[in-house]
């Protein structure tokens, strides 16, 4: 039982600007299953996704089943027993459960599909796996929870060896998952490997045998689950070095500007409720799809509320479209700034215009350019943009100046709070910093600030006040100074106790 | 779970893929049908009514080309021209003396590469399906042009009369043959569309394209199918408006696409791809049919029928469009007391 099914060495991979895998190794026994861990970012999945075929590898060697393979392709994958359950669900909506089940693979009698052969077959699968889902009915048709059961079949469909589950619980409800678990544990008795992705800590204990945590692309140990506890494995995670320098100003809390009570939106933002004062930054921590985003996109009105309230100055604005918001002087700062911040195919000049065409444009709606090049020119000089003109086009110039013209084109009007989305993903350490000081100088402006961020050193380094979300709920409000990286992870993994509920349920 | 298997016949038929808007556009054929009938006693008489087939045919067989491409999740805006180019070339052949079957072989042959071209295009070089259909759109037109030196060709004579009576003017068991082709293709086109793994990878391309490859589907071979299936489609009714006048005409299928896509859409083809049968297609194509002829019959003027027509084709999508959005929401309402449930 203890030959490695699994045996990647000295794995290296990088993309434009980031190491994501550095010199990795990492091993799979058969009938283990393997717990991979570590914070968003660290470079778990795209280790899979190189084991899977998705990304092919800079450097390092792969042996499967004892046999080296060189370039692995999701089909060749497959083939050789590997099935990776994505997060982000693989299937037809418009195909039935056992036509996606037998996708690639249909079983032909006589030259047409044997459909009654293959909905005997899914039936048969499912039952046996005890999933409680008629192979008839088309994967559009059921609930999310449903649809990653159905992803897992068509795993188990294949009589894959090597399963890898990216966060295989977070759209099942608490039966579902106990189910799940029974199954993986019925695939370790048939001797298969299975790799565990979950940032649920708690989840471990029922299912992992062994953990391997990952820090910024590189290995950072593994071990026995028993030898090892949640606090360990967490400061395992984090112990991430400052190495950059966050410029500081501190200022006078002033009145409450904004507030938002009770703001429900979907299955990530539940119940939200936190106030921002003048002169202070309030960050929001959190880890990948906790509901951060999501939080800040409802509130803009870029997605449909289902109740809640907020108020600027004490007064509360109803908003229900990004247009409702500016006018009340809220703005957004996305996180993807080439597909939601910027025009890239229009100048700078144009892109900072757009939002603010209301204050430049004549009765006749006819725009005033001479305005507009004013705005524009104003923008540049106080943040500092570096472009050839102001006819440049918004995707010629650098990650760290278009986030510049995303905060310059909301400060030509005198927004009040201003919120930010991942500022610094992809952009250099000098531009970092000057995106740090112009949010010091918001701060100093009265201006509120609210910004999410993946780094808990910029976190903690920019912030006075921080949230931590989970599970869309708000977990923790932490002051800077009480504030470490160990406390916010321990508050980011606080998700639902899906699994303590149904226990109790069950002793009831 | 334990009901599995006690589904019954009438609701596993109900149950299939793009049955409910079949049966919705049927009632409305149906009606339509009612409706001319009262207005024009003559309208249901025998031989009214197999002009009609022969009219609807044509129409029939370039809807089963678009609705492949649609299922897919892709567009074929080169039908029309296409039928323009085979009518044109044929005809050209056959008044140059080539035997009119050897003429017929050359033109599907030429018509599958401009298909074999849309889908090579769309699927390996990965240009937008409207930009590549519109660039071949405009080529095969400019090749029915080209091969009679830009003029009408002659008739095609006592030598042709075998291919105008296969095509068009002959009868079998007492139905006009072009009834029968359509007939038999849209058997053979259904049987590959819903009983074999090819069909099978045209709506699973058209549903998800990034399931279906990561499945292990040949995405470029799946949409090239599709694509040589329209211009199989489009050559045939272009050989069809060769017999009809007995010549070639230059912009003979002019706008073909469009009622292609018309008849699709009615019966029940999303645009947006992975949905659609080919029953769906025929009674699509009925209705477009019927409304032509039923409202010339009831004398209601050209500009007329253009516009009934129009707001049909918008009220059949915008009534499935919200019968869509209302099913998603219901299901949307009954999933959140589950994730509730589960905290």
């Amino acid at each position: 039982m203890s030959e490695y099914i699994v045996e990647m060495h000295n794995i290296s991979k990088s993309f434009p600007g980031v190491q994501a895998l550095d010199g990795v190794s990492f091993t799979l026994k058969a009938g283990e299953v393997l717990g991979l861990l570590g914070e968003n970012g660290a470079g778990k999945s795209t280790l899979m996704k190189i084991l899977s075929g998705v990304y092919t590898k800079d450097e390092g060697t792969i042996k499967v089943l004892g046999q080296p393979v060189e370039h692995l392709t999701p089909h060749s994958a497959q083939r050789l027993g590997i099935a990776m359950i994505n997060q982000e669900l693989n299937l037809c909506d418009h195909l039935s459960v056992a036509q996606n089940i037998f996708l690639g693979r249909e079983i032909i009698r006589r030259g047409r599909l044997a459909e009654r052969e293959m909905n005997a077959e899914a039936a048969r699968l499912l039952d046996d796996f005890q999933i409680d889902i008629d192979p008839e009915t088309l994967v559009g048709d059921l609930p999310v929870s449903k649809r990653q059961l159905v992803e897992i079949s068509k795993a188990l469909a294949q009589n894959a060896k090597i399963l890898i589950m990216d966060e295989p619980t977070s759209a099942l409800t608490a039966k579902e998952i106990q189910n799940l678990f029974a199954i993986i544990k019925r695939l370790k008795k048939k001797g298969c490997g299975i790799v565990y992705i979950s940032h649920r800590l708690e989840e471990l204990q029922h299912v992992v045998d062994r953990i391997m945590i990952l820090r910024d692309g590189k290995y950072i140990i593994d071990k026995p689950f028993q030898e090892t506890n949640l606090d360990e494995i967490i400061s395992y995670m984090v112990g991430r070095e400052i190495t950059e320098k966050y410029p500081r100003v501190e200022t006078e809390r002033g009145q409450k500007i904004f507030e938002v009570r009770n703001l429900n939106a979907g299955r990530l933002v539940k119940n939200v409720s936190f106030s921002l004062y003048e002169g202070e930054i309030l960050g929001i921590a959190g880890l990948m799809g906790s509901g951060r985003t999501e939080t800040l996109r409802a509130i803009f009105g870029a997605d449909p509320k289902e109740s809640g309230q907020i108020f600027i100055h004490g007064e509360e604005v109803a908003i229900s479209c990004p247009e409702d918001a500016i006018r009340a002087g809220v703005v957004l700062v996305p996180e993807d700034r080439g597909r939601d911040g910027l025009c890239t195919r229009l100048s700078v000049r144009e892109n900072i215009g757009l939002p603010n065409l209301d204050h430049i444009v004549n009765r006749l709606t006819v725009v005033n350019h001479k305005r507009e090049q004013e705005i524009t020119e104003q923008a540049v000089d106080s943040f500092n943009i570096r472009l050839a003109s102001e006819e440049s086009l918004a995707e010629s110039l650098s990650g760290g100046n278009q986030q510049k013209v995303v905060i310059g084109k909301w400060l030509a009007r005198d927004s009040k709070v201003v919120m930010f989305d991942e500022p610094t993903r992809g952009i250099d350490v000098g531009s970092k910093v000057e995106i740090y000081q112009i949010m010091n100088e918001l701060k100093q402006r009265s201006i509120g600030v609210v910004f999410v961020s993946s780094e808990l050193p910029e976190i903690l380094g920019i912030s006075d006040r921080i949230l931590v979300m989970a599970d869309g709920r708000i977990t923790k409000e932490l002051n800077v100074q009480e504030a470490t990286q160990d406390l916010i992870l321990h508050y980011a993994t606080q998700f639902e106790k899906k699994l303590d509920a149904a226990e109790q349920i069950e002793v009831g | 779970m334990k009901n599995r298997e006690k589904r019954g016949y009438i609701k596993r038929i109900l149950a299939k893929r793009g049955m409910g808007q079949v049966i919705t556009v049927t009632i409305g054929l149906i009606a339509m049908v009612v409706v001319f009938s009262f207005l024009n006693p003559f309208f249901l008489t025998s031989r009214n009514i197999s002009n009609l087939l022969r009219q609807i045919a044509p129409t029939l067989i370039t809807g089963i080309g678009q609705s492949y491409v649609l299922i897919t999740g892709n567009i074929d805006l080169s039908i029309g021209s296409v039928v323009g180019m085979s009518c044109m070339m044929s005809a050209t052949l056959m008044t140059k003396g080539v035997n009119p079957w050897a003429a017929v072989a050359i033109t599907y042959v030429a018509a599958l590469a401009m298909g074999f071209l849309n889908g090579q295009l769309i699927s390996k070089a990965k240009l937008p399906a409207f930009i590549a259909t519109l660039g071949t759109m405009t080529i095969a037109r400019g090749i029915a042009q080209i091969v009679n030196n830009n003029y009408n060709t002659d008739s095609i004579g006592k030598a042709g009369e075998g291919f105008m009576n296969f095509f068009y003017y002959g009868k079998t068991f007492g139905l006009y043959n072009t009834i029968w082709i359509a007939f038999v293709l849209w058997l053979i086109f259904n049987f590959i569309l819903s009983q074999t793994r090819t069909g099978r990878h045209l709506y699973a391309v058209g549903s998800n394209i990034h399931a279906a490859h990561l499945s292990g589907v040949n995405i470029p071979a799946t949409i090239t199918k599709a694509y040589l299936v329209s211009a199989f489609c489009s050559c045939t009714v272009g050989l069809i408006t060769t017999a009809i006048s007995g010549m070639g005409t230059m912009d003979a299928g002019t706008s073909y696409e469009l009622y292609a896509v018309a008849a699709s859409v009615i019966g029940g083809v999303s645009t947006l791809g992975g949905q659609g049968i080919l029953l769906g297609t025929v009674i699509g194509a009925a209705i477009w049919g019927v409304l032509q002829n039923g409202l010339q019959f009831a004398g209601a003027p050209v500009a007329i029928r253009n516009i009934v027509i129009g707001v049909i084709v918008i009220i059949t999508v915008l009534l499935d469009i919200v019968v869509r959005y209302n099913k998603k929401a219901g299901r949307r309402q009954a999933a959140a007391p589950g994730t509730q449930a589960s905290v």
